[in-house]
């Protein structure tokens, strides 16, 4: 305990001497005090503490909407800004650390203490991690008193954002950790995490539109078969009443091209879903940065089902749910693959969202840790 | 007892390059021992293997009483490395605290000593300063300072006067000597022989990751002990039987003290020879240095060119 206590100390010495930590503090402040300016009235939003007013129907003081948009920019800025902008600045402050450690003249000084390199290196790894941990709570704080004092509402939930930013950021770091073992190179650490980070992206945005292409295709053929079915039963009805009906025709020609569409689509199917098998293993294997952080959203969401945070991202299935159409119309097929897939993520468990994230963490911090133990300096 | 007994220590890095070929070592308790060798000799790697550093390829031993490579045995040394770097970020009392933190110490000891050893160090009024306004002396003074935070029983120090002014210097000789006398084990790495000559119990020399030579100055240099006599006349005949060398008008008498060779003063005297000077000498460290290095270089010797 002293010792996780002396290195947390010289941790946060190393940090608060870099100018590059106050300014992502100063910039999250600003953030925070933007955050608080948006109040709610009886006419509507009010914005820099009332310099600016839009009047709304829908959003006034003490609404469901107030609160759901209230909640939901939270939402967008740990998306927007913990998990992106301060992300990147953590990784630029903290790139150097591992490098700095394990530089001559001064990793000897550490080594030649009476701790095991293991327990040096974890604990090293674990302050570091305090670069995060600090910005995001002290945001989360300001954002806590923000929701309090406007909605009322003495949201606690907020405070999961610390464990789930710190999570997020641990993937990208172990990465760092790794690269700055083998190179003593922060700008290398750097570099090599943002192309894993950017690959990590790629993989979860393409994942998400194959699986989304799958889910459509599926919901189509489904909606195909049943239109057939349909179409093939009143066939049958037509025909056993007067075999000479003029309908007979036309139905079989819509049937077989429906037949033939199914076809195309179960091709297409066939074609896609082996590449989206593989995407999903791959995304298995790599760490769920987006769907991390995407927790939050499970989390945050309102009892009454009500996802405005979802809407502000673009997702308008929301609104949609709200509108009755037609069932086979397109809309309501772009309504089924949306259920199905949220239904689709929501499903996916936190062992796979986390567990399989840990343990990739685990194997590069493993690799690490073996390179740091077993290295003469 | 031995502070430090090392037997057979061997690291080849990477590459084959071999660094260390069998090196034995023994420093006694409350003794100040010194290695010398050239660069590249494989001194800071031997250190660096106490310390562990660096893994031996194959070693045998103990530190303090435990096998060497014992990061518990650690808690009891104090260590100094070359090229230091301590965190730009801390001030002169943080850096002693933290490493001292690292090694265990408690926090009032913790602050009594570095009081303590910032005042005999002479960087009072220093401590709450930033460590990117010292000076090297001052760094080096700061890192023997750290190295005896945790009141060690064996002090490594690599090149501990390295940048240190010549009074600055002298104070560390003399903490060095009250350390010793205290019962401390001190393991000096130096390039300054003359600094090594005037503190050590004694010294060993590394060359080309061996040990060639190893013992008390006086026990290394007692081959050299020789008196030499000027004189201001031609030598007499005889001189040339009862001196080991003459040449010109020095004449040189080896292993003697100046007790032992009065008779030949006074045979000289007689022979009406003027006596320039009488100057017993001894071989320095420096020499001594000088001629195990040319040993290991020299043609015939099986440990060139490695």
């Amino acid at each position: 305990m002293r010792l996780f206590k002396a290195m947390s100390i010289d941790a946060y010495r190393q940090l608060s001497a870099a100018r590059l930590f106050w300014l992502t503090l100063g910039l999250s402040g600003l953030v925070v005090i933007l955050y608080g300016s948006i109040g709610f009235n009886d006419q509507g939003v009010t914005m820099l503490f009332g310099v600016f007013d839009v009047e709304s129907e829908y959003i006034t003081e003490g609404s469901m909407w107030a609160r759901g948009l209230y909640v939901g920019i939270y939402s967008v800025l740990v998306t927007i800004w913990l998990a992106w902008v301060a992300t990147i600045l953590a990784l630029i402050s903290t790139c150097s650390i591992f490098p700095e450690f394990v530089s001559e003249g001064s990793i000897e000084l550490s080594l030649s203490k009476p701790i095991t390199r293991i327990r040096l290196f974890m604990m090293k790894y674990l302050v570091s991690m305090l670069f995060v941990m600090l910005q995001v709570s002290i945001f989360c704080l300001g954002i806590f008193l923000c929701v309090g004092l406007r909605l009322g509402e003495w949201n606690w939930m907020i405070f999961v954002a610390i464990p789930i930013v710190s999570l997020f950021y641990s993937y990208l770091f172990a990465v760092t950790v790794l690269v700055g073992m083998m190179t003593k190179s922060g700008i290398a650490a750097l570099l090599v995490t943002g192309v894993f980070w950017m690959t990590l992206f790629s993989v979860s945005v393409s994942e998400g539109a194959l699986t989304t292409i799958v889910t459509g295709e599926e919901v189509q053929i489904e909606r195909y078969q049943e239109s057939i079915d349909k179409q093939q039963k009143q066939l049958e009805e037509i025909v056993s009443k007067s075999p000479e009906d003029f309908r007979i025709e036309k139905r079989e020609a819509r049937i077989e091209k429906m037949k033939v569409d199914n076809k195309d689509s179960i091709e297409f199917l066939d074609k896609i879903r082996p590449w989206q098998t593989r995407i999903s293993w791959m995304l298995t294997l790599l760490p769920k940065t987006s769907q991390t952080i995407g927790l939050l959203d499970r989390w945050l969401s309102s009892d009454d089902g009500f996802d405005l945070a979802a809407i502000m991202r673009g997702d308008m299935s929301e609104l949609e749910e709200m509108e009755d159409f037609e069932p086979t119309s397109h809309q309501a097929l772009h309504r089924e693959s949306n259920r199905r897939l949220q239904d689709e993520y929501d499903g996916r468990s936190l062992w796979y969202v986390i567990g399989t994230s840990i343990i990739f963490e685990g194997l590069v911090l493993g690799l690490a840790s073996l390179i740091f133990c077993r290295r003469d300096f | 007892m031995s502070a430090i007994n090392l037997q057979d220590v061997h690291k080849t890095y990477r590459g084959k390059v071999q660094a260390l070929r069998g090196v034995s070592l023994d420093v006694h308790d409350g003794e100040i021992f010194g290695l010398l060798g050239p660069n590249g000799a494989g001194k800071s790697t031997l250190v660096k293997i106490m310390m562990t550093v660096i893994h031996a390829t194959r070693a045998s031993g103990t530190v303090l009483g435990l096998p060497i490579g014992n990061v518990e045995g650690l808690r009891q040394i104090g260590y100094l490395p070359e090229h230091h770097r301590f965190p730009q970020y801390l001030t002169g009392t943080q850096v002693l605290h933290f490493y001292a933190s690292l090694s265990g110490v408690e926090r009032s000891t913790r602050k009594k000593r570095a009081n303590e050893l910032l005042d005999r160090l002479g960087l009072r009024g220093w401590g709450k300063r930033k460590i990117n306004t010292y000076s090297k002396g001052m760094l080096q003074r700061l890192g023997i300072a750290q190295a005896l935070m945790n009141d060690p029983k064996l002090l490594i120090l690599d090149e501990p006067t390295d940048g240190v002014d010549p009074v600055g210097r002298r104070e560390i000789r003399d903490l060095l000597s009250e350390l010793k006398a205290n019962g401390h084990a001190i393991f000096l790495n130096s390039h300054l022989l003359s600094e090594l000559e005037m503190v050590c119990d004694r010294v060993a020399i590394m060359v080309k990751g061996k040990v060639t030579m190893q013992g008390t100055i006086e026990s290394l240099t007692s081959e050299s002990k020789r008196i030499e006599i000027e004189i201001d006349c031609t030598p007499p005949e005889w001189t040339r039987e009862d001196f080991d060398t003459v040449e010109g008008q020095l004449l040189t008498k080896f292993g003697h003290d100046i007790e032992s060779i009065q008779s030949l003063i006074d045979r000289l005297r007689r022979d009406q020879c003027t006596i320039r000077s009488i100057k017993p000498m001894r071989e320095s460290l420096e020499d001594l240095f000088m001629r195990a290095v040319d040993y290991i270089d020299s043609p015939g010797s099986h440990e060139s060119g490695t």
